[in-house]
């Protein structure tokens, strides 16, 4: 078995043994959150005009729905179904099981996290590369203080202020949804394209959310190397500058593949205040309308979800630095 | 760099085939949708799923009320009477005089959108499938007040429904003709070929009796849960796609008055918060949208939106500041009247709900609007209590409160705080709690506001009893049962199983608001509860002198304050459709969907 094979066996291992302790916490936490989900449901329909006994008839329909036995019984129940990928059934959307809600619900929360994250790293980590070689002239401090400002700004606020510049002050763009529902969905240029008019806002401003991050790490990351010896002797070497810039780079950018990883791990659960305010019905959203709802079995999936998403990116981000960084590869063959 | 850019160019591609749709097939765009997209909002559901079934039952489901979900008739927004409608699936009906049955008569020639015919068989199965999901008129819980005795197939578009007499309620037609309906040759399948005997059984006693009701009961999941392939509907429209963010309908033209339905399209938004919908309406872009509440500035700019048009009308529905009686100082009447004095309801609700709400003119448990129509003259005599800070010092006294240093302590002079609790995200509630801590305070009563993370703990914990005064919904209309349950119900003791009503004493079975079981009214003692009970079968004469008395016992005891009568406030847009109904419409609580599909809505020429 390589070394790689060893480490990934491990990781896996632990990586599991996480994921049931992680099921077994949220298990219950969430069964412990106070609150009377049916009660809740009554009033609703109350205030929707249903006679008092109608509300109560109705809503007695979604104690089925509801979780049933001792809390130790519900969690034998939670586990053995957790083995064979069933988290049960949704209280919310009645009838159907928490992993095809999770599942329906996940694309529209990858795409814009995982486009804004590509996006912000890309761009934060050229600019990171600017603002560290130009760090004494202007540009740098603007790219730096740009950085500073954006990491600083919550990404509610900036959510908002760009809804409020787009969809109202300037209306050029949509104010909520995925795509026109007068498209046919398919491989068509319009439905395609009214696909990526209504994410430009999520991505763009989660984008600009995280791209205060990646420029400030970079050019601290760029800054370290720049005053490594073996770049002073590459220089002395009389080597080129775009050879001593890709020293630079590659060496520059390793800590960073490891926070990209870890911000691929929060894929699921890293858009909730963007969704709800852009109107994006992904994971966020589900998350926060299974709480006020007390919809224990999404709740619980979605919990687990992104925890699982986070451990999965944690080994990943391991192994992925075990193939890129030789010193951390030939550390581990010589200890084996 | 090379590596970087491999690893981005993939992921990006793999973005991009995600939001592909998954290999469907590739047609052409059909995006603009003529001149007749009506575009609206419904306000009670946020959250379009896309995988919800176009079920009228599942409350996730892709079915829109009016639009592509039918009901045998639609409730009018009357203020006294339960049992006017419009037509719906029915296009008459006729109710015996002493309530015992209900005759249906369906449109004549009436299809679904699949061609096939609309028969008195689908309301037949209609009703099998009600009694699986809880209905008024359809119950199974033995002895229910105003459940159905048996129903008739008279011939292929009459049904006939007779209300078992036992336990009888003025209600009953308003139960029946409130039923959803669904094509028994789409939906035949749900119920099994024995259901109409195990409902036969379920009527009868005993353990066979118990078990029928749990086997038909067990059926509500399975309903709720049914996702027909292709929505097929009797409605003016037929769900054609949806999602997430949006669900489009097409025009039905099997429907029987779909000659006289303007718009083709229906498209429906998603929202997530109220601050959507206002976007939307500043922005002009929904025909429709139901009541949201909204600050005034944002209601400003809404009114300043091209075409907008606002409908105000009858809510059948208050609130109240509720107290728990166990707790004191307020088990003593002097001090609920006192803070009913010093409370000036108009500036509360000039505050809090200046769009959706007017000041309750007294405490009375009914909403002003349909208070006069059954108290009269009565309402006038009933203690407006009007802000009167000398009248509440007096009731303060009377209490035995004390008044220390310009500040008003409990009895035996430890500090006293009124102590208002509101469910976090209610924006009205909580600025109203705020403007009354306000109040108080400048009259010498010390008070806070406490919020709690949301309705279901909310619920949960005044239940329990665990609150000294909270908001309370009242007066919820029009049936006199139901106004007066909401002062007279569970939270006050009583529970009405079978027609019976019994009280359990404060903090047990839900009894939050521990008010006492009789009551002095007009120098007769009178038990609140039972009276609210007879309302359930009493016709509207007999309901008038109950009602003056239960108005009293709220008048004078106050279990709760009445604060605002609600308002049932629309939002239309006239730029693309006119005909909406006028202000003071019983049509306001309903749909737009019934609007279109009684023709009323017409496109601006």
């Amino acid at each position: 078995m390589t070394v790689i094979a060893r480490r990934l066996a491990g990781h896996l291992a632990r990586g599991i043994v996480m994921i049931l302790v992680v099921a077994t916490i949220s298990f219950f936490i969430v069964r412990n959150i106070p609150g009377d989900p049916v009660a809740a449901r009554y009033q609703k329909l109350l205030e929707q005009g249903m006679s008092p006994e109608a509300a109560e008839r109705a809503t007695a329909v979604m104690y089925g729905f509801l979780p049933q036995g001792s809390m130790w019984e519900q969690y034998v129940d939670y586990m053995t179904g957790l083995f064979r990928l069933d988290l049960g059934v949704s209280v919310t959307h009645p009838g159907s099981p928490v992993t095809s809600v999770l599942l329906g619900a996940a694309k529209w929360t990858v795409l814009p996290v995982l486009a804004g994250t590509l996006l912000s790293f890309l761009v934060g980590v050229i600019m990171g590369v600017y603002a560290a070689i130009k760090r004494s002239g202007k540009l740098g401090d603007f790219l730096a203080v740009s950085g500073s400002l954006l990491h600083g700004v919550p990404q509610y606020v900036l959510a908002l202020l760009m809804g409020a510049i787009f969809t109202t002050l300037i209306p050029i763009l949509p104010q909520g949804g995925t795509a026109d529902i007068l498209y046919e969905p398919g491989f068509n240029a319009g439905y395609i394209g009214s696909l990526i008019e209504h994410a430009t806002l999520p991505v763009v401003t989660y984008a600009l959310a995280s791209y205060g991050g990646w420029i400030l790490a970079m050019k601290s990351s760029v800054v370290t190397v720049l005053g490594d010896d073996f770049i002073l002797a590459a220089e002395l070497r009389g080597m080129k500058r775009t050879i001593v810039f890709r020293y630079v780079a590659r060496n520059a950018i390793l800590p960073l593949f490891t926070i990209l990883a870890l911000s691929l791990g929060l894929l699921f659960g890293g858009a909730i205040f963007i969704e709800k305010i852009f109107n994006y019905p992904g994971l966020g959203f589900l998350l926060i309308d299974s709480v006020v709802n007390r919809d224990y079995a999404l709740m619980g999936g979605a919990f687990l979800l992104i925890t699982a998403a986070i451990i999965v990116a944690n080994i990943l981000a391991d192994l992925f630095y075990s193939v890129i960084d030789p010193r951390v590869r030939s550390g581990e063959e010589v200890s084996a | 760099m090379k590596r970087l850019a491999a690893v981005v160019a993939l992921l990006g591609l793999t973005a991009v085939t995600a939001c592909s749709g998954g290999g469907t097939t590739n047609e052409s765009s059909s995006g603009g949708g003529g001149g007749g997209l009506f575009t609206t909002i419904d306000v009670n559901r946020p959250g379009i799923d896309p995988n919800g079934p176009a079920n009228p039952y599942n409350p996730k489901g892709n079915s829109f009320l009016g639009y592509n979900a039918m009901k045998l008739a639609w409730v009018k927004n009357h203020l006294t009477d339960p049992n006017q409608f419009y037509p719906g699936i029915a296009e008459s009906w006729e109710i015996a005089e002493d309530n015992s049955s209900i005759t249906i008569k369906l449109h004549a020639g009436n299809k679904w959108s699949d061609g096939r015919p609309v028969t008195a068989e689908d309301v037949r199965l209609s009703i099998g499938v009600a009694y699986t999901q809880g209905s008024t008129a359809f119950a199974l819980t033995p002895g229910a007040a105003g459940a159905a005795a048996d129903v008739e197939v008279v011939d292929d578009l009459t049904v006939k429904v007779t209300q078992d007499m036992t336990n009888p309620s003025s209600k009953f037609a308003r139960g029946v003709l409130d039923t959803f309906v669904a094509p028994a040759h789409i939906w035949g399948s749900v119920l099994p070929d024995d259901f109409w005997d195990k409902l036969k059984a379920s009527r009868g006693e005993g353990e066979d009796a118990e078990k029928a009701r749990e086997e038909i009961t067990a059926l509500g999941e399975k309903i709720i849960a049914f996702a027909p392939e292709k929505d097929v509907s009797a409605g003016p429209f037929t769900l054609e796609r949806v999602n997430p963010g949006e669900a489009l309908l097409v025009k039905n033209p099997n429907f029987y008055n779909a000659a006289n339905v303007a718009p083709d399209q229906v498209k429906f938004l998603n929202y997530t918060g109220n601050e959507q919908i206002w976007n939307y309406l500043i922005s002009g872009k929904l025909d429709h949208a139901g009541f949201t509440a909204a600050p005034a500035d944002v209601m400003n700019r809404i009114k300043q939106a091209p075409g907008t048009n606002i409908i105000k009308g009858y809510s059948p529905v208050a609130v109240g500041m509720a107290f728990n009686q166990t707790k004191k100082p307020y088990d003593n009447v002097h001090v609920r009247r006192g803070l009913a004095y010093l409370i000036d309801r108009a500036e509360v609700t000039k505050v809090a709900s200046p769009e959706g709400g007017t000041a309750a003119v007294t405490t009375s448990g009914i909403h002003q609007k349909p208070a006069q129509e059954w108290l009269g003259a009565e309402l006038n005599n009933l203690e407006p209590y009007n802000p009167d800070p000398a009248k509440a010092e007096e009731e303060f006294e009377a209490a035995g409160l004390q008044k220390k240093d310009g500040k008003w302590a409990l009895p035996d002079g430890s500090p006293w705080k009124v102590t208002m609790t509101a469910p976090s995200g209610f924006s009205d509630w909580i600025a109203a709690q705020e403007n009354i801590k306000g109040q108080l305070v400048e009259a010498g009563v010390d008070a806070e506001v406490v919020t709690v993370a949301d309705y279901p703990l909310y619920l949960e914990e005044i239940a329990a009893g665990k609150y000294d005064v909270g908001f309370w919904l009242i007066a919820l209309g029009p049936a006199p049962y139901d106004i007066f349950q909401r002062l007279y119900g569970a939270s006050n003791g009583w529970t009405n199983v079978a027609g019976k009503i019994t009280h359990s004493a404060p903090g047990k079975n839900g009894n939050w608001m521990g008010g006492a079981e009789e009551v002095e009214v007009d120098g007769t003692k009178i038990n609140p509860g039972e009276l609210t009970g007879k309302l359930n079968s009493v016709g509207a004469e007999e309901a008038k002198p109950i009602m003056l008395q239960l108005a009293k016992a709220a008048n004078q005891d106050l279990p709760v304050i009445q604060l605002w009568d609600y308002v049932n406030t629309q939002f239309t847009n006239t730029s693309r459709f006119t005909g909406f109904p006028e202000q003071d419409s019983d049509l306001l609580r309903l749909p737009a969907g019934v609007w279109i599909q009684l023709g009323m809505v017409k496109k601006t020429s």
